[in-house]
């Protein structure tokens, strides 16, 4: 893959580049640009018939993984992983409304994270962990961040050397 | 002889209790899916005033808080619910754009407007000493996303009318 382990070159920190995977879609816009905390999977978000839309790889193969339950929601915005992209966190559009929602990659299942009433998320963080997210909400024309406890929701996608008996699923 | 009055039966004896029961357990259903606010840290952060760009991992909040024109990048440490010192980080020239902070809280990259241009900004909290981090070929940064380690970073990047990704490996 031509994205593939290509360092471009060293800059005068000792900074290392590498080209964003491509698409697949040949040169295209892409925004938001959001790591798993393992580095190894990149979130963006690309034009798909004029509609923002997320899109997943693997950051050196270019490998683009599938979301199929998100097809239907767009404009996406604000993506956010886990630790190994087993929870993608992001905005999408449900009628009317921008609505905050949690896939679980492992088992398939699409989260809606319903928000107190009059509040707008505007923009997300996940915690690497998923067991917290921290959303950025417009209340009464104030930006404001508030943090929320997803512990019940979800199972710990912890790094290797965290890894407890019996928790975060590893991905198929 | 007269017989003992009857009881009815349950739910004819307690009907609000039972429609109560009943209307908890919809409830229950229908908001299984409610995000739990986490009131202590959130009244913290509510003490920063308006607040955006939230970068989250374990332990560390980094976020841009403050009045207009005088926002700064903050670190909260989650455990302890209070705000870290950030040496050398913020100035007064200076407006962050974004934010984003490794598992540690040791490094923290920022976006942000100096003068008239944006700059990406690379500081290492222990040593409070922050270093720009050059854009090849030059562009216009704005959102970040940095690996848990702190190695990777990817950068949104405007360039001749269009946004890309850069991905730097920090030393």
């Amino acid at each position: 893959m031509a994205g593939a382990l290509l360092l471009a070159g060293c800059g005068p920190l000792g900074l290392r580049r590498q080209p964003a995977p491509p698409p697949g879609l040949g040169a295209q816009s892409r925004e938001q640009a959001a790591l798993s905390g393992d580095g190894r999977l990149l979130a963006s978000l690309i034009e798909r018939s004029g509609r923002s839309t997320v899109l997943l790889q693997d950051r050196r193969s270019g490998q683009v993984l599938p979301l199929p339950h998100l097809r239907d929601h767009q404009p996406h915005s604000s993506p956010s992983l886990s630790w190994t992209g087993r929870y993608l966190a992001l905005l999408v559009q449900r009628g009317p409304q921008r609505q905050a929602v949690l896939q679980d990659r492992a088992n398939g299942r699409l989260l809606p994270l319903m928000l107190p009433a009059g509040r707008q998320p505007q923009r997300l963080s996940l915690a690497a962990d998923g067991r917290r997210i921290a959303i950025e909400l417009l209340d009464n024309g104030q930006r404001r961040v508030e943090l929320f406890d997803l512990s019940g929701l979800v199972e710990p996608d912890l790094a290797p050397g965290q890894r407890q008996s019996g928790g975060g699923a590893v991905l198929p | 002889m007269t017989q003992p009055p009857q009881l009815p039966p349950p739910w004819r004896r307690r009907p609000t209790a039972l429609l109560a029961l009943s209307l908890s357990l919809l409830l229950a259903g229908c908001l299984g899916d409610q995000l739990r606010p986490l009131p202590g840290l959130n009244q913290r952060l509510a003490q920063l005033g308006s607040s955006h760009a939230p970068a989250l991992t374990g332990r560390w909040l980094a976020l841009i808080a403050g009045p207009p024109g005088r926002q700064q990048v903050q670190l909260i440490d989650l455990d302890r619910g209070l705000p870290v010192p950030l040496v050398g980080l913020n100035r007064p020239d200076s407006q962050p754009l974004s934010v984003a902070v490794d598992q540690w809280g040791e490094r923290l990259v920022v976006v942000r407007q100096r003068e008239d241009r944006t700059e990406l900004v690379l500081h290492r909290r222990s040593l409070m000493a922050s270093e720009r981090l050059p854009i090849e070929p030059a562009g216009v940064p704005r959102q970040i996303s940095l690996s848990a380690d702190g190695r990777l970073l990817a950068v949104e990047v405007s360039r001749g009318g269009r946004w890309q990704v850069d991905l730097l490996e920090l030393p």
